[in-house]
């Protein structure tokens, strides 16, 4: 009953026309970045952390889960009517959702992935509500050799199990972890790699960072390699499911939302594992198996939708519970959190109650509202698909240099924000992860806070990481996650190929 | 031997090689920790070190591994790579002494040159330039305007109204 009359109060604060106005701009805004290439929920929400300097905690960060929660939605209209995703959570949908549309039932997939989307974010955002508490309940209790090797955790699946190379993973999170290391140590008060420059004695920001491989490495990626790359659009059809595509989409939506949610809890985000597993699911208890890849299967894009929202409410968990960002947008969330001076973890929820439920609560708002902006709405982004990409790609520059600029007044961060952007061209083009070094460079302080913490309690011992249960436990998972993998591919050589390379 | 390639595992030793160098400047005074301020960098120096001995022999043996296909063309396109450059290095240098509003719509005007030019769809002519000024203007100017009026939040302006 606590849970509820808390939630009570958090729709309060969330319903007040003032904060309903700022979810509302958020899932706007989150809807346009999702459907128009080249930006993203991080970038866009790093673009407006500026915002944090006046706007109360509360409005801001509404306004902020509103558009990580309408990227989500966005993104499936572009993957479905173009043929590039929008983000990579929609990569999955576009398989199908692409051969539906060019078979002209565009409007069916549509409509099939924004009410998979709702349904799936409501019931992860229920879930969220009933196991955050709980969760924080236990995390009170974890001490910093346990706090220190869940980040150990996050490090190893953001950087090694996601993604194609090991290695590239690590050298990706090898420099998150440097820039991290720029500025004020946390501790002892010491200046480490400033050189001198005044400038970087209070460390990089995250929307420096963000913005830098995200917004401007993709406006010169753009610009180098795909100024010919020729876009076809498919066919718009009305937005309508009849009654049998009604009875194929709802049972993919719930079985989605299960297993996209696990995946989002543990720091082991993204949501591409999900969305393929669903997919696999998806295609194996279908009826209709040969619709798959030749007329696209309704069920092909339900299902990956849904898994894809379900997951990414779940990141809420260990955001707010422990601190730790999964994903790049989480981490700049928490970017945004502690610009306000406060540390997500379990003590968020006592201290800072109402922020946290108003929060939640604008989650059930927000899913709300994205419905209706993407059902009788979605002709109006379609026409965002038609803008042209220069000026789009020009424009995102000035948001780029407001959002960077605004935050520091610094005009020494818009010439660092050209070099992350070559940064990112170069990663891109060599298959680097990114998520790795935004979530290097924000978690890397706190996880070496907690590690150095953690020493002094065991008076410098490093045994001190074995005699707890709780962390020699995170230990021997640390390490099963990094060792497993490569047993199962060594002892159990092509397994269904088709399965390994494409899903 | 692909020379990027080489590059990049080359650059990562540079870069972890600079920071084991940079932790031995750091104190390592370490309290009741047993490890110091320059512990952490020491790890990552480390890290990057053994990461790019791992690329570069990925390097030698004919590339590195498990790559996806990088979209778009084979070869850059570094003229318009140049403009859009300029652009951005133009707003920086320019930004506090001819304000935001200016600077950025002339970013956005350089910017839009580099685009089209690696469309293959470039114009010179005068009236292109001057519609571009203008979108330029009336997407730089709004935002402006929100910042300083609307949140307070400092931007640099030619005059100090806050309107230019």
């Amino acid at each position: 009953m606590d849970t509820l009359n808390q939630l009570l109060q958090g729709f309060a604060t969330a319903g007040t026309p003032i904060n309903l106005l700022w979810a509302l701009l958020g899932c706007t805004i989150g809807t346009a970045v999702g459907v128009l290439p080249g930006i993203g929920p991080a970038t866009a929400v790093a673009m407006l952390l500026p915002i944090t300097l006046k706007v109360e905690p509360t409005a801001s960060m509404i306004f902020f889960a509103g558009i990580y929660y309408g990227a989500m939605y966005g993104g499936s209209t572009t993957s479905i009517l173009l043929n590039t995703p929008g983000e990579s959570g929609s990569m999955v949908t576009a398989m199908e959702g692409n051969k539906m549309a060019k078979s002209g039932r565009a409007g069916a997939a549509l409509a099939t992935a924004a009410i998979g989307s709702f349904v799936a974010g409501t019931i992860a955002t229920v879930l969220v509500t009933f196991f955050a508490p709980v969760v924080a309940k236990y995390a009170i209790k974890l001490g910093p050799p346990e706090y220190f090797m869940l980040m150990l955790l996050a490090f190893t699946t953001v950087s090694a199990v996601l993604g194609k190379s090991t290695l590239r993973g690590l050298t990706a999170l090898g420099i998150g972890l440097a820039m991290g290391l720029i500025g004020i140590d946390q501790i002892s008060g010491q200046a480490r790699y400033t050189g001198g420059v005044p400038e970087l004695m209070d460390g990089l920001e995250v929307v420096l960072i963000a913005v830098g491989l995200f917004a401007v490495g993709e406006a010169l990626y753009n610009v180098l390699y795909e100024g010919r790359v020729v876009e076809s659009q498919n066919r718009m059809s009305k937005v309508h499911m009849t009654g049998a595509e009604w009875r194929r989409s709802w049972p993919a939506w719930l079985r989605a939302t299960f297993i996209g949610f696990p995946f989002g809890t543990i720091p082991a985000g993204g949501s591409e594992i999900p969305t393929f597993l669903s997919y696999a699911t998806e295609k194996k208890l279908s009826k209709n198996p040969k619709e798959f890849g030749t007329v696209g299967a309704i069920e092909g894009v339900a299902g990956p939708e849904a898994a894809n929202n379900a997951a990414i409410t779940a990141t809420l968990i260990p955001l707010l519970t422990l601190g730790i960002p999964t994903s790049n947008t989480t981490a700049i969330l928490l970017g945004a959190f502690q610009n306000y001076g406060i540390q997500p973890g379990p003590q968020l929820f006592d201290t800072n109650a109402a922020l946290v439920w108003a929060l939640i609560a604008s989650l059930y708002i927000g899913n709300v509202m994205l419905l209706i902006l993407n059902l009788p709405l979605v002709g109006l982004w379609v026409k965002l698909l038609k803008l042209p990409k220069a000026p789009l790609y020009a424009g995102i520059l000035i948001f780029a240099t407001v959002g960077v600029y605004g935050m520091r007044q610094s005009a020494f961060d818009l010439v660092l924000l050209y070099a992350i952007g070559l940064l990112g061209v170069v990663m891109r083009r060599f298959d680097f992860p990114t998520a790795p070094v935004v979530v290097g460079m924000i978690l890397g302080p706190l996880a070496e806070a907690q590690m150095r913490n953690a020493l002094s309690i065991g008076e410098g011992r490093w045994t001190v990481f074995l005699q707890r249960p709780g962390s020699l436990f995170l230990l021997v998972v640390v390490l099963a996650v990094l060792v497993l993998p490569r047993l199962i591919k060594r002892f159990r050589p092509p397994m269904e190929p088709d399965a390994m390379t494409r899903v | 031997m692909k020379r990027p390639e080489l590059a990049i595992g080359i650059g990562t030793l540079l870069l972890g090689g600079l920071i084991a160098a940079g932790a031995t400047q750091i104190s390592s005074d370490a309290g009741y920790a047993g490890v110091g301020p320059n512990f952490l960098p020491l790890v990552v120096g480390a890290l990057l070190v053994v990461c790019a001995i791992g690329l570069l022999r990925e390097v030698f043996a004919g590339g590195f591994r498990d790559m996806e296909e990088p979209s778009g063309a084979e070869h850059g396109d570094w003229k318009g790579f140049v403009w859009v450059s300029v652009a951005i290095l133009a707003n920086a240098a320019l930004i506090t002494t001819i304000g935001f509003i200016l600077s950025c719509t002339l970013c956005f005007v350089l910017a839009v040159r580099g685009f089209r030019w690696s469309q293959g769809r470039v114009d010179w002519s005068a009236p292109t330039w001057i519609v571009d000024a203008l979108i330029g203007f009336a997407i730089a100017a709004p935002v402006f305007w929100m910042f300083t009026q609307l949140l307070a939040i400092n931007l640099p302006g030619l005059t100090s109204t806050g309107w230019l």
